[in-house]
C-alpha cells in the first residue's frame, strides 16, 4: 500500500496528469497574449473563450496519418519522441511545487539544480537527432542549428542559475527558495540573472527571437519536417511541458518557489509561471527572427560576460552579508 | 525619443487593453458601402433583346431568350456560378433594364442551383 | 560538400509556386536557377478570344494586388488605338485609384517583409491599417480588389463630395501610421540587422541586369516611367522620384516608404484639383490595324503590354511583360554567395507577383531533358495543329462538371 501513494503522486499530482493540463493551459494563455498584444482575438470557439484549444489541436494531431520517410531510421525516428517527453516529465518532478517546513518535497536532494540543468539539455540533443534521422536536408539543417544555438545559450544559463544557488550557500532547489522566503530583499541582487535566465529560456524553447532551428519562413519545418500524426503531437506537448518546466525552475530559484503546502503552494507555483509567461510572450510579439551569426554573436558578446558581472555582484553582496 | 531596446513594446502593451480590431463574422457583419457590387438583377419588362449584354459579358454569365413569337418579350438567364459581378451588363444596356443588389453570401452545394431566371 | 536542394514549388516563405534550384554548402548559396509556369494560365491566347472589352476585365484577373496597373496599362494602350482622348475628370480619377493602389500595395509590402523576417507583430499591424485603405476602394468602387474602375474614354463611376471627404480624413491616419513604421522598422535592432547588409544588387548590376521598380531604386538610379514617360495626368502633379543608396533590402524598405508618403502628397492634390466635367467619353466598338505599346509604373516595377488590332472589335495580339520577371535576373545575382536564412527576405524583396509574370519564356522538350527556344510562328503552327483537333466553338463547348 505504501507504494500507492508515489504511483498516485507521478501519475496524477505533480505528476502526468497536472503536467498536461497545466501546460496545455499556459499554452492558451500564451497564444491569447501574444494575440491581443497584436490586436487581435486570438483562440475563440473552442470552450469558453477558446480555452480548449490547445487541447483541440492535439487532438486532431492523433486523428491525422503518421508518415514516416521511406530511407530514414524507423525505429529511432519513432522512439524520439516518447523520450523526448519521459524526459521532460521526470525533470518536474524536481520543482519544489509542495512541501512542508519539515518535510521534504516528492523528491529532493543536494544537487539537484545540476541535475535539473542536465535533464534540460537532453531534449534539445533529441531535436537535433530527429532532425538527423530524417533523411531530408532541411531537417539536417534544422538539426545542426539546434545544437549551435545550444553552444549560445548554455553557458549563460548554467551561470544565471549558479548565482543564486552561490547566494543561498546550496545546490538543492528547495533550500535555495527557503532561503529566498526567509529574505526576499536578497532577490533582488539577481536581476540581471533573471533577466538572462528568461532570454536564454526564450532560446531553449526556440521562440522568436531564437525560433531559428524551426524557421518556418525558411527551411519549413526544421528539425520537425517531416514528423506528422501522434509524433507530432508529442512534440508539440514537449514545447509545452519545457516552457512550464523552464518557468517553473525559474520561479524556484530566482524568485522564492513555492511556500505553505499543497494548496496555497500550488496557488503560487500557477501566479509565478504566469508572470514568466508573461515575460516570455511579450518578447516573443516586440522582435523579429535573428539568423544563427548574430544569436551566437550576441550571447558571446553580452550575455555570457553580464552572466560573469552577476557572479561577482553576488559573490561581493555575500561576502558583505555574511 | 530613440528608443534602441524593443521599441514596439510600449504599443503592444497599451493594446492588451484595447478592444480587437476583429470582427466577429458571421455573428458580426459590416456595413456595406452604396455602390457595392453584389448580384445582378433585370427587369425583363423593360429588356428589347438588343443582345449588347451577352456580347460584352466577359464570363458568358447571361443568356436572353424570347418568350413569345408575337410580341417583343423576352426573359434572361443569369448564370451566377460564371457572373463575376463587374456590372459590365448595368453599364451596357441601352434600356438601363440591370442593377446590382447587395446579396454576398450566395454560396451552394453544386453549380447548378446558381441559374437565376428573370421573366 | 555540395547539395542541390530545390525550394519549392511549395514552400511556406512564397506566396505563390516557384522552384529554385540551388546548390549549397552548409549554408551558403553557390548556385540557383529558377524554374517558372506553375501558374500559367494561357492569358494571352484567352485575349484573343474576346472583344476588347471583354478584355479589360480579362486583364484586371492577371493579379490581385496590381490590378488596376494591368487594366490601365491595357486601356491606356487600346485608346491610343482608338485615338480616342479620354475625359479629363476620368484621367484624374483613374490616377487616384492608381496611387491608392500603390499605397496598399506598399502597405502590403511591408508586412510581408516583417512576416518573412519573423516580426510577426510588425505584420499584423500594418495590415490592420491596410484595411483603412481597402475600405476607401471599398467605397468608391464597389469592390475590395479588382476594381473595375476603368473604361474606354474615362472611368465607370464617379466620386461626390462626402466620399472626398472621407479620403481627406483618412490620409492623416495613415501618414501618422506610416511614419510610425518607420520609426520601428529603422529602430527594431532584430529586425535591421536582418535586412541591413543582404541582398547587395551594385548600381552597374542592377542597370545591366534590366531591374525595375524599387529593386532599382534603391541602387541609385532614379528611373521612373511616371517621370519618364508620364501617362495619365502624371505630368501635372508635382512629385519626386524617391531613391535611396545602399543597394540592400533595407535602402528597398525605405525606398517604399518614402513612396507611400508622396502617395499620399499627391492623392490630397489630385482631390483638391479635380476638374469638372464628364468622366467618360463613348469609345468606338472596331479598332484600326494597328499596333502600340503601353508603359505603366506598378507598385512593383514597369508593367508594359503591347497590342495588336487587325480592323476587328478582337485584338490580334496582346503581350504582357509584368515587372518581375524583369526582376527576376536581378534576383538570381543577388541569392549567390548568400545565406540560406536570407532567401526569403531577397525574395520579398523584390515583391514577387509570380502570377503575373507567367508568360511564356522557353518550352523543355520534356522526354530528353533538353530545352530550346521556339520562335513566334514556330508556336503559331504547333498551337494551332493541336487546336484544330479539338472543337472549340465558344457557345457549343462543354463546361466543366
Amino acid at each position: 500500500m505504501a507504494i500507492l501513494k508515489p504511483i498516485l503522486y507521478i501519475l496524477v499530482y505533480p505528476g502526468l496528469i497536472f503536467l498536461m493540463v497545466y501546460s496545455t493551459f499556459c499554452e492558451w494563455f500564451d497564444r491569447k497574449l501574444y494575440a491581443r498584444m497584436q490586436n487581435r482575438i486570438g483562440p475563440l470557439h473552442t470552450g469558453r473563450s477558446g480555452i480548449l484549444q490547445p487541447v483541440a489541436d492535439i487532438i486532431k494531431l492523433f486523428a491525422k496519418e503518421d508518415i514516416v520517410p521511406e530511407k530514414a531510421d524507423k525505429h529511432m525516428f519513432s522512439a524520439l519522441p516518447v523520450f523526448a517527453l519521459a524526459i521532460i516529465c521526470t525533470t518536474a518532478l524536481y520543482l519544489p511545487l509542495w512541501h512542508y517546513s519539515e518535510a521534504p518535497t516528492f523528491i529532493s536532494f543536494p544537487g539537484d539544480l545540476i541535475v535539473v540543468a542536465y535533464l534540460l539539455t537532453l531534449p534539445t540533443l533529441i531535436y537535433f537527432l530527429a532532425g538527423w534521422h530524417s533523411n531530408n536536408y532541411f531537417s539536417a539543417i534544422g538539426g545542426v542549428r539546434v545544437l549551435t544555438m545550444l553552444f549560445g545559450y548554455e553557458i549563460p544559463l548554467l551561470l544565471a542559475l549558479l548565482s543564486p544557488a552561490v547566494l543561498a550557500d546550496s545546490w538543492r532547489i528547495l533550500e535555495i527558495a527557503r532561503f529566498f522566503q526567509d529574505k526576499p530583499l536578497l532577490m533582488l541582487v539577481n536581476l540581471i540573472g533573471f533577466f538572462i535566465a528568461v532570454i536564454a529560456l526564450q532560446a531553449k524553447l526556440e521562440r522568436v527571437p531564437f525560433d531559428i532551428p524551426h524557421a518556418e519562413t525558411e527551411i519549413v519545418g526544421g528539425q520537425l519536417t517531416e514528423y506528422s500524426g501522434k509524433k507530432l503531437a508529442f512534440f508539440r506537448l514537449l514545447g509545452d511541458i519545457e516552457m512550464v518546466v523552464g518557468a517553473g525552475l525559474i520561479a524556484a530559484v530566482f524568485m522564492g518557489g513555492f511556500p505553505g503546502g499543497l494548496l496555497p503552494g500550488l496557488a503560487w507555483f500557477v501566479l509565478k509561471t504566469l508572470f514568466i509567461i508573461f515575460l516570455l510572450a511579450a518578447m516573443r510579439a516586440a522582435t523579429s527572427r535573428i539568423r544563427i551569426d548574430q544569436m551566437i554573436n550576441f550571447s558571446w558578446r553580452w550575455l555570457a560576460p553580464l552572466a560573469v558581472l552577476q557572479l561577482f555582484i553576488v559573490i561581493i553582496i555575500k561576502g558583505m552579508v555574511s | 525619443m530613440n528608443n534602441k531596446i524593443v521599441p514596439f513594446l510600449p504599443e503592444l502593451l497599451r493594446h492588451l487593453f484595447k478592444k480587437p480590431a476583429t470582427v466577429k463574422y458571421p455573428f458580426e457583419k459590416e456595413a456595406l458601402p452604396e455602390g457595392f457590387r453584389g448580384n445582378v438583377v433585370c427587369d425583363a419588362a423593360k429588356c428589347i433583346g438588343c443582345m449588347i449584354c451577352v456580347n460584352d459579358c466577359p464570363a458568358e454569365a447571361i443568356d436572353i431568350i424570347r418568350v413569345s413569337e408575337t410580341e417583343k418579350k423576352f426573359k434572361m438567364i443569369l448564370h451566377n456560378d460564371r457572373c463575376i459581378h463587374c456590372a459590365q451588363c448595368v453599364d451596357s444596356c441601352p434600356t438601363k433594364a440591370y442593377h446590382m443588389d447587395a446579396e454576398y453570401e450566395t454560396a451552394a452545394f453544386s453549380r447548378h442551383d446558381l441559374k437565376i431566371e428573370y421573366k | 560538400m555540395e547539395f542541390k536542394v530545390s525550394l519549392g514549388p511549395q514552400h511556406p516563405a512564397l506566396h505563390e509556386a516557384l522552384s529554385l534550384r540551388m546548390t549549397l554548402e552548409g549554408e551558403i548559396i553557390r548556385d540557383a536557377d529558377l524554374k517558372l509556369g506553375y501558374s500559367h494560365r494561357g492569358i494571352e491566347k484567352l485575349a484573343e478570344e474576346r472583344t476588347f472589352t471583354q478584355n479589360i476585365y480579362l486583364t484586371e484577373r492577371i493579379c490581385g494586388i496590381c490590378s488596376h496597373s494591368h487594366t490601365t496599362c491595357f486601356v491606356q494602350g487600346v485608346e491610343q488605338l482608338m485615338e480616342l482622348i479620354p475625359a479629363r475628370r476620368g484621367l484624374y480619377i483613374r490616377t487616384l485609384i492608381a496611387e491608392l493602389e500603390r499605397v496598399h500595395s506598399h502597405l502590403l509590402w511591408l508586412g510581408v517583409a516583417g512576416q518573412e523576417a519573423g516580426f510577426e507583430s510588425f505584420f499584423m499591424y500594418t495590415w490592420r491599417d491596410r484595411e483603412v485603405v481597402m475600405d476607401i476602394l471599398d467605397w468608391i468602387t464597389g469592390n475590395r480588389v479588382h476594381y473595375a474602375m476603368n473604361t474606354f474614354g474615362g472611368v465607370r463611376r464617379d466620386i461626390d463630395e462626402l466620399q472626398k471627404k472621407k479620403i481627406l480624413d483618412s490620409l492623416d491616419l495613415l501618414t501618422k501610421r506610416t511614419e510610425y513604421y518607420l520609426s520601428i522598422g529603422a529602430n527594431e535592432p532584430t529586425f535591421v540587422n536582418r535586412l541591413a547588409g543582404v541582398g547587395k544588387l551594385s548600381r552597374e548590376d542592377a542597370i545591366a541586369l534590366c531591374a525595375v521598380g524599387p529593386t532599382l531604386r534603391a541602387s541609385g538610379v532614379p528611373m521612373d516611367v511616371r517621370k519618364d514617360d508620364p501617362y495619365a495626368v502624371y505630368n501635372e502633379i508635382p512629385f519626386e522620384v524617391c531613391t535611396a543608396d545602399s543597394c540592400d533590402v533595407l535602402g528597398r524598405t525605405v525606398v517604399r516608404v518614402k513612396e507611400l508618403i508622396q502617395s499620399y502628397k499627391m492623392i490630397e492634390f489630385l482631390l483638391k484639383n479635380l476638374p469638372d466635367g464628364p468622366f467618360k467619353v463613348k469609345a468606338p466598338r472596331k479598332v484600326k490595324p494597328n499596333e502600340v505599346y503601353s508603359r505603366y509604373e506598378a507598385p512593383r516595377g514597369e508593367n508594359v503590354h503591347y497590342i495588336k488590332s487587325n480592323g476587328s472589335d478582337k485584338p490580334e495580339r496582346l503581350k504582357v511583360r509584368a515587372p518581375t520577371l524583369a526582376n527576376y535576373p536581378a534576383t538570381i545575382k543577388m541569392l549567390k554567395n548568400g545565406f540560406i536564412a536570407d532567401i526569403p527576405l531577397i525574395f520579398a524583396a523584390i515583391d514577387p507577383c509570380i502570377c503575373c509574370a507567367e508568360r511564356l519564356v522557353q518550352l523543355d522538350n520534356p522526354g530528353s531533358g533538353e530545352s530550346k527556344v521556339l520562335s513566334f510562328s514556330q508556336l503559331r503552327t504547333m498551337a494551332n495543329d493541336h487546336y484544330k483537333k479539338v472543337n472549340l466553338m465558344k457557345k457549343e463547348a462543354v463546361w466543366p462538371f
